[in-house]
């Protein structure tokens, strides 16, 4: 019975005293360099649902190693899904860019992305983190983990989802909204394994073991529990890590909780991906490709996750700093590919539970 | 021929030039009214109809109700004290309590969420004083409903404050005078006399406060409130339905409309009431003791709550994270190009429907009615009707036309608050002089451009300032219609704030709230210059 929980107080405040420098920002392309490039047709259009300062180094070295001039549109997945609609056809994108396969899944399902295939992809990336058809390709990982209070619960009353669902925990509980994705995912993997019976049940066991109607972002229900207003949250691991390695305050709210990686001995903690696909609109696949080549690269694998506090995923790529402050962990090997298509029934369930 | 003088009358050109800008302005609103009404709607909506509508139409008609209370309850008091009074630092916070202005909704819902939070600094303090959990006190759910209506009167209630203001200083001194000599007290003048005779201006300022609350996106997207706007771009994002969002929409308008209607009253009866000519400098009542510091902390809340106390928590926030401005310098450009291409775009149409409206005409008041609709409709409805019309034409929503599109719907929404300064400009030259240039024989094309345009002009520079940091605010259309590379701030600071790194958000934030600052401060020195009797 090895449970890996964690109460990490300490640790969490000495490891985030040295925090890292934001990279610096790259060199903006002239609209003068732009139109040359444009000219001479290697030009990248990437549909990004992330915004990080990272992100723009990646972008630059990929210019800088390529030549390849990269054109950003940075927006949520849906509004990026819903311009493409708009856009239809003629959408200029080459390269989306999501969190959660849930999310990618439906760019698929509306015919935006393209089955590519690439040697470089299938042999970085486990099969379990992409498209068989290579519709998507995950590049890197996060985990949706439990966070609790060490002072009310002991660690082995939340070492399973299953525990949410169980009548102790009765006021207990703060979770986001049933319509983020990433809660539809996590709730698809247990329609998926357990069928939908069990699935509705555990949901409407959670719901009422709610300590506030569900509001705010994942940030807020560990925030939550480090001010006592419920003793467990269900979030993805990198708010935690991302308040672990923050500011002085934020550091301080890590540290009263404690991360439990759920369903160690049985199936392992659900997990998700931030992934890329080719548009199905691109007029450059071959270049789409290289991009996401790029991503899987140790030095694309590094600035992917460097500020997500995400998993990279290919083998030998150098962690993000702090995440050494999570245990290594048993990861649930549920298809992710089957994510997407349990989302409607996933979202119905979840309103007849009664989880706003 | 009767009095009827058009500005731009039988000169075809001015006639197209109005209904050219009346059009511009209409299109895209009648093509989402369209949509609405033709398409079915599709699965959404009969999911939306049967288990949303409700939630959304009491959702938008509690947080307007209680927004419009918050409002008055911010507003009118302090301009009475400003106004009326005099006690310490009265005329610091006669213009310091405008400022609220300058933050749009999202901005205050970013520092207030922070600020209000559970994990905040206020309920952390309050822990660590009393050593209680966060299940050991109430709280006020900054989350909600309420907390929703309290950020929008933040920033909204200077609209109300400023109306409210401007009509206990041109419309009361003589009436107020009298009643006063008359042997009633203060508090009576007020009930009786100043209040009534505000009403209609009190009324107008909050119709657009409403307006503007009806139309946020940003504060009820992250406080979690539904209403009618968010339930629009909700709509469309999540259930992919733009003709469902249409449907939505045209709930939406129906709401607006009442309040445009209002307004519209209340202006007209508001001029009516200028009746005294003769200006007289206020002579304001002393306040002592107990009675001053009460005026002085009332004032000093106010300010704190709506203004000191959020934006100095979004300085702390970037501060510490020790973002530097480089870091959104790229962001920052874009917004001022964007803004000024809007702001342009949008003061063209201005003057236009300004000019046309001493005319009287059907076309002038069908262009003045699709400014006014198009100003009450949320940004994300307008960028769907773009986006729509764009879908016909030949050619794909990129670089050149997706910045076109986004200028002219930032001009479609905001060509309303240009309009108003400069024909409020117009209004205040004597009709007289007009007439002395048509009895000249000039023609009304000449007397457009030599008498009318020129006197429109003073009101210009607030209108184009007005216009451009109406367009720099923008939230949703923008976030819709952006071309590649082209993230402006209020982008940027969504984008973080959604992405729960509110450090990160704070900077671009504060930005916005700072160039905000700029036609605010204007706004409000002109408003006491042009009012001789405010001289203190």
């Amino acid at each position: 019975m090895s449970k890996i929980v964690l109460a990490i107080a300490s640790l969490a405040i000495l490891a985030a005293c040295g925090q890292s420098e934001p990279p610096a920002q790259p060199a903006e392309g002239t609209d003068a360099a732009a139109t040359a490039s444009e000219a001479a047709g290697q030009v990248l259009n990437v549909y990004s649902a992330r915004h990080y300062d990272s992100d723009k180094v990646l972008y630059a070295k990929f210019e800088d190693e390529t030549g390849i001039k990269v054109n950003v549109r940075e927006s949520g997945a849906p509004e990026l899904l819903e311009t493409m609609k708009a856009e239809g056809a003629e959408s200029p994108a080459d390269v989306i860019i999501a969190s959660d396969a849930g999310a990618l899944y439906r760019f698929q399902l509306e015919g935006f992305t393209q089955a590519v295939k690439s040697d470089v992809l299938e042999a970085a990336i486990p099969a379990q983190l992409r498209e068989a058809e290579g519709h998507w390709f995950g590049l890197a990982k996060r985990a949706r983990v439990i966070v609790y209070d060490p002072q009310l619960l002991p660690a082995e009353e939340v070492d399973t989802y299953a525990d949410l669902a169980e009548e102790r925990l009765k006021g207990e509980l703060c979770v986001r909204s049933s319509t983020n994705i990433y809660n539809l995912s996590l709730l698809s993997e247990m329609i998926g394994r357990n069928g939908s019976e069990a699935a509705e049940a555990w949901a409407t066991g959670v719901a009422s073991n709610f300590a506030r109607p569900p509001e705010g972002g994942d940030t807020a229900q560990i925030e939550a529990v480090a001010a006592g207003q419920c003793a467990a949250a269900i979030v993805n691991h990198y708010y935690w890590l991302r308040l672990a390695t923050g500011t002085t305050e934020e550091r301080l709210t890590a540290a009263r909780t404690a991360v439990s990686f759920p369903d160690q001995d049985t199936t392992g903690t659900h997990i998700n991906i931030t992934g890329a696909a080719v548009s199905s609109t691109s007029r450059s696949p071959e270049l789409a490709v290289r991009f996401i080549e790029f991503l899987t690269t140790p030095e694309g694998q590094a600035l992917l996750t460097s500020e997500t506090k995400e998993f990279p995923i290919v083998a030998g790529a150098v962690n993000p700093e702090g995440l050494d402050l999570l245990p290594a962990f048993k990861q649930s090997d549920y298809p992710l590919t089957d994510l997407g298509s349990r989302q409607a029934e996933a979202q119905a369930i979840f309103d007849r539970a009664g989880w706003n | 021929m009767e009095l009827k003088t058009p500005a731009i009358r039988s000169p075809a050109l001015g006639q197209i030039l109005v209904l050219v800008a009346g059009l511009v302005i209409a299109l895209p609103v009648a093509v989402v009214l369209m949509t609405g009404l033709t398409e079915g709607g599709g699965a959404a909506w009969t999911h939306i109809r049967d288990t949303l509508l409700t939630s959304y139409l009491t959702g938008t008609v509690s947080m307007l109700a209680l927004t419009a209370m918050l409002c008055l309850l911010m507003a009118v008091p302090a301009a009475w004290l400003v106004t009326m009074f005099r006690f310490p630092g009265r005329g610091m916070f006669e213009w310091l309590l405008v400022l609220p202005l300058a933050a749009p909704g999202y901005v205050l819902a970013y520092a207030w969420g922070d600020l209000a939070g559970v994990g905040g600094p206020l309920q952390s303090a309050l822990r660590d004083a009393t050593g209680w959990s966060a299940r050991d006190y109430w709280f006020p759910d900054i989350s909600s409903l309420p907390g929703l209506s309290f950020v929008l009167a933040c920033t909204l209630y200077p609209y109300v404050y400023l109306t409210a203001r401007a009509a206990f200083i041109s419309q009361s001194v003589c009436t107020m005078e009298a009643a006063r000599s008359l042997g009633a007290s203060a508090s009576r003048t007020f009930w009786s006399v100043a209040l009534p005779a505000a009403r209609p201006a009190i009324a107008a300022g909050l119709a657009l406060a409403m307006m503007e609350a009806a139309a946020d996106y940003g504060a009820a997207e992250f406080l979690g409130v539904p209403t009618l706007t968010y339930g629009i771009v909700r709509a469309w994002k999540s259930f992919g339905e733009p003709a469902a969002a249409a449907r939505l929409a045209f709930v939406l308008l129906a709401l607006i409309l009442t309040f445009v209607i209002v307004e519209r009253q209340a202006r007209g009866r508001a001029g009516i009431q200028q009746s005294s000519v003769r200006w007289r400098t206020i002579s304001r009542v002393s306040l002592k003791g107990p009675a001053a510091m009460g005026a002085a902390a009332l004032c000093t809340g106010l300010f704190t709550l709506a203004f000191a106390l959020p934006v100095g928590r979004l300085v702390w926030r970037s501060l510490e994270a020790g973002t530097r401005v480089a870091s959104v310098s790229d962001a920052l450009l874009n917004s001022l190009i964007l803004a000024g291409a809007g702001a342009a775009f949008a003061f063209i149409l201005a003057l236009i429907i300004a000019l046309s409206i001493r005319g009287r005409g059907a076309l002038s008041t069908f262009a003045r009615l699709a400014a006014s609709s198009g100003y009450a409709i949320p940004g994300a409805v307008l960028a769907l009707g773009a986006l729509a019309i764009i879908s016909i034409l030949p050619f794909a929503m990129t670089g050149a036309v997706a910045l076109a599109a986004l200028a002219w719907v930032y001009a479609v929404r905001f060509t309303a608050a240009g309009t108003e300064p400069m024909a409020a400009a117009l209004a205040r030259a004597p009709a007289s002089i007009g007439l002395a240039a048509q009895s000249l024989g000039a023609s009304p094309l000449r007397r457009t451009l030599e008498v009318d345009l020129p006197v429109a002009m003073s009101g210009a520079a607030a209108a184009a300032l007005v216009l451009f940091v109406e367009a720099l605010k923008e939230l949703p259309a923008t976030l819709m219609l952006r071309p590649f590379n082209w993230d402006t701030l209020s982008v940027r600071a969504h984008a973080y704030a959604s992405d729960e790194r509110l450090a990160a958000a704070a900077l671009p934030a504060l930005l916005i709230t700072v160039a905000g600052l700029a036609p605010v401060i204007l706004l409000s020195w002109q408003m006491s210059r042009a009012r001789p009797g405010s001289n203190a």
